[in-house]
């Protein structure tokens, strides 16, 4: 309408005439880091898919051969497979879970002013700190041993004997102790979210009436949702790939009863030298993580999008 | 020191947008201090970004000293900036973000000491040399942005509503001390600002911007005695002045109830048009006690809302008997004696009424 | 707009004030006081008996019940350090040290690409960092394990400080595009109208502003490669093996000599626990890939 008249012909952007040159001084400076990840952690994939399609042993004689799916069709009728797969579900999401619960409990006790608290604080994230070697090794040695382990001497009174708990429960056992690796980094992080809400809303919640619990389930759990769903994603990327806590209390057993993923391949790979059956195991992970953290990508870009907007 | 021209001027951030700054014309002569002032995305901000070479100039050109500035990066371009949140560098000290734009010049160390102490001298920073951005206050933070962009003697100064994160008074006193240093230095200066007090209080001549467009150009005192449109007459002046939309009568304006005549000389202007815009500063009135008979014919009838006392004057908000309770802001000496619910009568003092286009909104 | 923080610190007092008064018995925030502490030191006591059972004779450290007072001795560090802990330890410290130098060369310039002047497509580069990380690891060991074993390079320290880069670096340009986003705009506009080149306001201005990010990231990055076990089990022997390795073999050969054990794994663990300690306020930040800052 009118602004027809206020332009009679329309203003293009200018492009600066080193528009191109300028592109590249600025993407310049990403491209070492990119290059590098690409051939580091994209290149083996590629691999993985190529032995995958290979019978390759490498205990036994002659090179490897082309064999097309079978090394897959070993893998789903594989019932071990099964098995370690259904373990990796548990191992992971058991973990997640619990450890978020109590996380989540002790930053709301640490969201308070009281003597101490740093220090607190401090000690509660420890665990998470330890090499996780070290942590298997103290959960076998001085937690469950037997004989000696301080969970049977702090139970002796109810009369609980010298339970083995890792030949007893193998899986449980560690996830417990993932457990308490874990708590820490799913504390940091609600701790971060609790004390990142706004003053004036829980003042303003207040002098609307409401009371300490109805503060909480109505302001502060939505505020801290997205802080508890980035804590899941995180916590599942990193435990789906636990490794060294397993390696170190139960060698994934007995049998594979408390093997997961990484380590069932890991045994394929390096204890059966089979390259092709461990790589092919391999695609079927990624791709079910594919699938899995598609969704949660998902989740955390939306983390991402809120933060910026 | 040096002049600038925006000629035509203009910046769109995405094709076929309404442009950010649209078709810029400004000639500021050298050592002119010009103030741009606009309400907010009035495009102000942008125009000055653009002379400091921190927005693209998507067509027409700025000139510096008659140089084409399109395509010239910041630091080629000899200007000075002072940033709304200072941008002072935390990790320098006080001296060394004055010296900083002298060191990045290649100026040798004893010229840049003596510049900095020259500098910090006017400014009164001479016991805060040494000190850390962070242990300062916001008026000597302030002053250090200031001071940055003094030690470099640029063609041209810019700032940014460098004001605006002071309290009230230090502004005011900044204010006054930020005007008598550039008449001092006489360095050209184009200073942003969306306080309509800074614009007329210290700008030679001060330029209105809305919409991305200009406005008016013009001296303080011509824009508040002769706006250009409606736009302009409404957003100079505070109180505001009081625009009112009416329908044109034989010997003037039809207001609620009551006639205003306007003078024969006014009428001739306006004729052709059924309707006009007609604005009285709040100071344009006279009062009158609205409850025992009409005193003048060619005032209107109105009630008092609210009344605020300042001391040396006092305002009424008050409404017209029109249909449409039009509101008016009324500005009479101090301790008027009015009171909330009076009946009054006003009548505009002054012949310069302000008349405007009711559609186009330009001046009469 | 005037003075927008002065009345902050007035507010802020006075909720905590409001607090207890509000929850209305006295005794209430006292329990939870102590039932934080309780917890706290139950969670760290695992940890403490390590260390003291480090510090005990073999006798004194497999008792049932526990002891709890002995004589300290350093008997157990001793074998330790004897039984040839010390080329793991310089292991683990070269790995760690030269990753994370080369996870700040490429992670500083890749971060300021992607938070200071933002690219076209800078969101998906960002992902497509951040997916590598959920991609299994245990997936790449096979040709990983080929290649290098092809190439010459299976028990070489280098190996590892690849990989360990390769690990960090998605962590380390999310923590650091995050300190880079705080940077104020402003300043390297001020840099840039003072006369500054882009180089020089990025080694004068913003590089002295982000060093506290820097150091932060570094800490997080010293944490997992010193901590990492897969690659190095898996990629080392003899020569280029690292601490946690040692810790493994040690177990085969000392075999349940708990108070060994405790030493070894204490000396393996404290380096990284007080850059944890050191760390902990930006530790969030960086393990969350800096959506929490």
């Amino acid at each position: 309408m009118t602004t027809t008249v206020e332009r009679p012909a329309e203003i293009v952007p200018r492009q600066p005439a080193s528009a191109g040159r300028e592109g590249w001084v600025r993407r310049a400076p990403l491209l070492p880091a990119l290059i590098f990840t690409i051939i580091v952690t994209q290149l083996p994939f590629m691999f993985t898919i190529y032995y995958s399609l290979q019978s390759w042993n490498l205990v036994r004689p002659g090179g490897p051969q082309f064999v097309g799916l079978d090394n897959y069709v070993k893998v789903f009728t594989d019932s071990a497979f099964r098995g370690v797969a259904v373990n990796t579900v548990v191992l992971t999401a058991g973990a997640v879970l619990i450890s978020m619960v109590l996380g989540l409990a002790f930053a709301l006790l640490l969201d308070r002013q009281f003597r101490g608290r740093g220090f607190v604080r401090t000690l509660l994230i420890t665990p998470f700190l330890i090499t996780p070697v070290a942590a298997a090794l103290l959960w076998k040695t001085v937690l469950f041993d037997p004989t000696y382990g301080l969970i049977n001497f702090v139970l002796s009174p109810f009369g609980v004997g010298q339970t083995d708990w890792i030949s007893t429960f193998p899986l449980t056992s560690v996830m417990v102790a993932l457990i308490w690796q874990w708590t820490p980094f799913m504390m940091l992080l609600t701790l971060a979210g609790l004390q990142s809400q706004p003053h004036d809303v829980l003042e303003a919640a207040r002098v609307d009436g409401a009371g300490s619990f109805a503060i909480f389930r109505e302001v502060t759990l939505p505020h801290l949702r997205r802080f508890i769903e980035l804590g899941i994603v995180l916590g599942a990327i990193y435990l789906v790939n636990t490794f060294d806590a397993i390696y170190m209390m139960t060698q994934g057993g007995p049998g594979t009863a408390s093997a997961n993923l990484p380590f069932y391949i890991y045994q394929r790979a390096f204890l059966g030298f089979d390259v092709g059956q461990s790589a092919a195991m391999g695609v079927v992970v990624v791709i079910a993580t594919i699938i899995v953290s598609t969704f949660a990508l998902r989740l955390i870009f939306r983390s991402f999008q809120t933060e910026e907007g | 020191m040096a002049d600038v021209v925006f000629d035509h001027a203009s910046r769109v951030y995405t094709v076929g947008a309404k442009p950010a700054v649209n078709r810029l014309d400004l000639e500021i002569a050298e050592g002119e201090f010009v103030v741009l002032v606009g309400p907010s995305g009035s495009g102000k901000s942008t125009a000055l970004r653009m002379l400091a070479g921190l927005e693209e100039i998507d067509d027409g050109e700025i000139r510096i000293g008659g140089r084409n500035m399109v395509g010239v990066p910041s630091r080629d371009r000899d200007i000075a900036m002072v940033f709304q949140n200072y941008a002072l560098y935390p990790n320098k000290t006080v001296g060394d973000n004055m010296a900083f734009p002298l060191k990045m010049r290649g100026v040798d160390k004893a010229t840049q000491q003596e510049k900095v102490r020259a500098a910090a001298d006017i400014l009164g920073l001479t016991d805060y040399l040494d000190r850390k951005p962070k242990a300062l206050s916001g008026g000597q933070r302030q002053r250090v942005a200031m001071g940055r962009a003094i030690v470099r003697e640029p063609q041209v100064f810019l700032m940014d509503e460098p004001l605006s994160n002071l309290d009230a008074k230090m502004r005011v006193s900044t204010r006054t001390e930020i005007a008598a240093m550039q008449r001092r230095l006489g360095v050209t200066t184009v200073y942003v600002t969306h306080d309509q007090v800074e614009a007329m209080t210290m700008g030679d001549r001060v330029a209105l911007l809305a919409d991305g467009k200009l406005q008016q150009f013009a001296t303080p005192s011509e824009l508040y005695d002769k706006p250009a449109n409606a736009f302009v007459a409404g957003f100079i002046g505070s109180p505001a002045m009081n625009l009112f939309t009416l329908p044109v009568s034989a010997e003037g304006v039809r207001m609620g109830s009551s006639e205003l005549r306007l003078p024969r000389e006014v009428l001739s202007r306006i004729g052709g048009h059924e309707r006009v815009t007609l604005g009285i500063r709040p100071e344009q009135w006279a009062v009158a006690d609205g409850v025992g008979g009409h005193g003048s014919s060619s005032g209107v009838k109105a009630q008092v809302d609210v009344v605020e006392e300042l001391g040396s004057d006092a305002y009424l908000y008050a409404h017209l008997d029109d249909e449409a309770q039009t509101a008016v802001v009324v500005r009479t000496a101090g301790r008027s004696g009015a009171h909330r619910g009076d009946q009054i009568v006003l009548t505009p003092t002054s012949e310069e009424l302000h008349l405007f286009d009711a559609d186009s909104g330009d001046r009469l | 707009m005037a003075a927008p923080t002065t009345e902050r610190p007035a507010s802020t007092s006075e909720t905590r004030e409001l607090a207890p008064a509000h929850r209305g018995n006295r005794a209430g925030p006292a329990l939870l006081t102590v039932l934080t502490w309780i917890l706290g030191i139950g969670f760290f006591f695992p940890i403490l008996w390590m260390v003291l059972s480090a510090f005990k004779k073999e006798t004194d450290a497999y008792t049932s019940p526990p002891t709890l007072f002995f004589t300290p001795t350093l008997e157990q560090f001793q074998t330790v350090f004897s039984s040839g802990i010390g080329p793991y330890l310089l292991n683990s410290l070269f790995a760690t040290v030269m990753s994370t130098v080369f996870v700040l060369l490429f992670a500083v310039p890749a971060a300021y690409a992607v938070s200071l002047r933002p690219v076209k497509k800078t969101q998906d580069v960002l992902f497509f960092f951040i997916s590598t990380k959920m991609l299994p690891v245990v997936a790449a060991i096979v040709p990983i394990y080929v290649v290098v074993n092809n190439i010459g390079m299976l028990d070489n320290i280098w190996t590892l400080v690849v990989l360990y880069t390769a690990m960090n670096l998605p962590i380390a340009v999310w923590m650091m595009r995050s300190f880079f986003q705080e940077v104020p705009k402003e300043l390297l506009e001020a840099a840039s109208m003072d006369g500054a080149s882009l180089w020089r306001s990025m080694r004068e201005v913003v590089l002295p502003v982000v060093s506290p990010g820097i150091a932060a990231t570094s800490l997080i990055c010293v944490i997992f490669a010193w901590n990492e076990f897969f690659f190095a089990v898996n990629l080392t022997a003899a020569t280029a093996a690292t601490v946690p390795v040692f810790l493994v073999g040690f177990i085969t050969s000392e075999g349940l000599y708990f108070a060994k054990l405790c030493a070894a794994a204490t000396m393996c663990a404290l380096p990284v626990v007080i850059a944890g300690w050191i760390a902990q306020n930006k530790l969030v930040q960086g393990l969350s890939f800096g959506a929490v800052k």
